[in-house]
């Protein structure tokens, strides 16, 4: 069966985000031979109208009108909706950002579908979409059927791999499609840039360090930075940790934190209870460097390695930094 | 104002999941199931604006099955909600989180809302679904990850922080709105023994959903618990730097994940 494919296509630096390249190819898998197109909002929808032809999106509908930049997340919903309309397609791809998951639930109700949002794995399966996602914080894995001739999914993020290209010619078409008024009314009044090591970054980051309890004092943290910019990592933190004050909230991973799912995630004296491993066992390799070698989390770690935390870490950055050149 | 919470029995963190016969679902008969994780967050935040804004009453709503819906409704009762309505599911339901959004949004269009608080995801399928398609079905704004949610009576806005993708945006909105809450910014109170006490006789409206048979939706097919990690492979070593080494060549040339 071939079909038409809409992905969401949102800019990270002017640039196409990672997590819409990952959406493309998921989207190019499902379409089966069929058209892969885009919808652009808001200002920088332009500027990625070639990024996308190179990835081999056929046609990209831009609501260029800048109200779009000015909207909750959400709003865009609106404008996927008008462009999967004129698109003609049975699926919306959208890649794991936060903003992009917050459209789902308004994309399917407004265009009549069934939805599934963090997920790793999809295919067609007789005239509906098979789909996988981790629940329980990774502890479980359920499979659903999406049901009726049209689907929204949003990835998880780094679940799928980035497509190698395959060029076509750029086409875009504009959308005229108008914020609705319900949403003029709020008013986003500042933005405060993440820093590497700050919220939004622990979520999309590829790779995440982590420090425990036993990194002692909040000064010693610069240990965790230190390997984390070497390995151009997000910083995480345990709930002990932010407990104690020695590093804001933002940076709790846990379940009473956020979860994450890099693909290599690092805990520095950290003993894995229940908690925080909710937040972090779906992640990719985990490494744990702990001194009491019988913490829980060396029974969900990869790679372990026990010993004074710090001894290791040091050592660690500084093979890290000349293995990537940087030393 | 009149705040309106969402929220849904979960089991509870430490419980051990296991598959239903058939392997479809979650087997619920050996979990407990409570109010936990970002619903408490939400129950909280309602409080908290009840007692930050004169003339507030605070509504809890969830869509779900007997027993365990009616035990979470009692819980954020006892917690000081000052009403409870009960939508009634099926016991065998889909699962499917927007089947729970036009369950809810079919009791709350019916009640008046000039807030409508979700945690962000329920702690047990983690869609996130619900807040923005409570949003459409209500036909209001919603935001989703939100923090520090403030009222400023001056002019009658909510004021709120947001994890958006390019860091922390700062936003103002008038009502009615829906907010998904970030979980873990608020300190969730405990329920006191005489409140519990009054809870467990206190009145809790319930309906049944009218849900359309032809709606789109997911059907849960597998549930599977991932294979025992068989534990970590232990680097042995002399010095740091030989274990810094080793680690460094396993991630880049066995795992393959070093950047």
């Amino acid at each position: 069966m071939t079909d038409t494919v809409l992905v969401v296509a949102e800019s990270r630096a002017g640039h196409l985000a990672d997590a819409t390249r990952e959406a493309i190819g998921v989207a190019r898998a499902l379409a089966a031979g069929g058209a892969v197109e885009a919808v652009a909002l808001g200002r920088e929808g332009t500027a990625l109208v070639n990024e996308l032809a190179q990835l081999g999106v056929a046609r990209t509908f831009l609501a260029a009108d800048p109200a779009w930049d000015e909207v909750g997340a959400s709003a865009a919903a609106v404008a996927v909706a008008a462009a999967a309309d004129r698109s003609g397609a049975s699926l919306v791809v959208v890649g794991g950002t936060s903003g992009g998951r917050d459209l789902v639930g308004r994309l399917a109700v407004r265009w009549n579908a069934a939805a599934a949002t963090g997920v790793t794995a999809a295919e067609r399966a007789d005239g509906g979409l098979r789909v996988r996602r981790p629940i329980f914080g990774g502890r479980a894995t359920e499979t659903r059927r999406l049901e009726g001739g049209r689907g929204v999914l949003s990835l998880r993020p780094h679940a799928f791999p980035v497509p190698p290209d395959a060029p076509v010619p750029a086409h875009a078409e504009p959308l005229a499609v108008e914020v609705p008024p319900a949403w003029r009314a709020a008013k986003r009044t500042g933005v405060r840039a993440a820093g590497p090591s700050s919220g939004p970054g622990l979520t999309d980051a590829a790779i995440v360090v982590s420090g425990g309890r036993g990194v002692r004092a909040p000064e010693n943290f610069a240990l965790i930075e230190a390997l984390a910019a070497a390995l151009g990592a997000a910083v995480g933190a345990s709930r002990a940790v932010t407990d104690a004050g020695w590093r804001p909230t933002s940076f709790q991973v846990g379940q009473t934190g956020r979860a994450v799912s890099p693909q290599l995630y690092i805990a520095v004296g950290i003993s894995g209870a229940i908690q925080h491993l909710v937040g972090m066992v779906s992640s990719r390799v985990i490494v744990a460097i702990n001194s009491d070698a019988s913490a829980p989390i060396f029974k969900v770690a990869d790679y372990g390695i026990v010993g004074d935390l710090f001894q290791i870490v040091p050592a660690l950055t500084a093979e890290v930094r000349k293995a990537r050149g940087l030393a | 104002m009149e705040i309106v919470v969402c929220v849904k029995p979960v089991p509870e963190a430490e419980t051990r999941l296991r598959p239903a016969a058939g392997g479809a679902t979650l087997d619920p008969e050996a979990v407990k199931f409570v109010l936990a994780g970002y619903d408490e967050s939400a129950v909280e935040q309602a409080l908290l604006l009840r007692e930050a804004v004169p003339d507030t009453k605070v509504h809890v709503v969830a869509y779900g099955p007997a027993p365990r819906t009616e035990e979470v409704l009692r819980a954020a009762l006892a917690l000081g909600c000052d009403r409870a309505t009960w939508v009634e599911a099926p016991a065998q339901t889909t699962g499917d989180p927007l089947e729970a959004a036009r369950a809810l949004a079919a009791a709350i269009a019916g009640a008046p809302h000039d807030l409508v608080l979700c945690g962000k995801q329920a702690g047990d399928d983690e869609a996130g679904l619900v807040p923005s398609a409570l949003g459409e079905l209500l036909g209001v704004p919603d935001f989703e990850l939100v923090v520090d949610l403030r009222w400023r009576a001056a002019d009658g806005r909510f004021t709120f922080e947001r994890t958006g993708d390019a860091g922390a945006e700062q936003w103002e909105c008038p009502t009615p709105v829906v907010i998904g809450l970030q979980q873990a910014w608020n300190d969730p109170r405990t329920a006191k023994l005489p409140n519990i006490l009054k809870s467990r006789k206190a009145p809790i409206a319930k309906v049944t959903a009218a849900l359309a048979a032809d709606a789109p939706k997911s059907r849960p097919e597998k549930f599977e618990l991932p294979p025992p990690r068989t534990g970590a492979k232990m680097i042995e070593y002399k010095t740091p730097e030989e274990a810094a080494a080793k680690l460094v060549k396993l991630l880049r040339e066995e795992a393959k994940v070093f950047p």
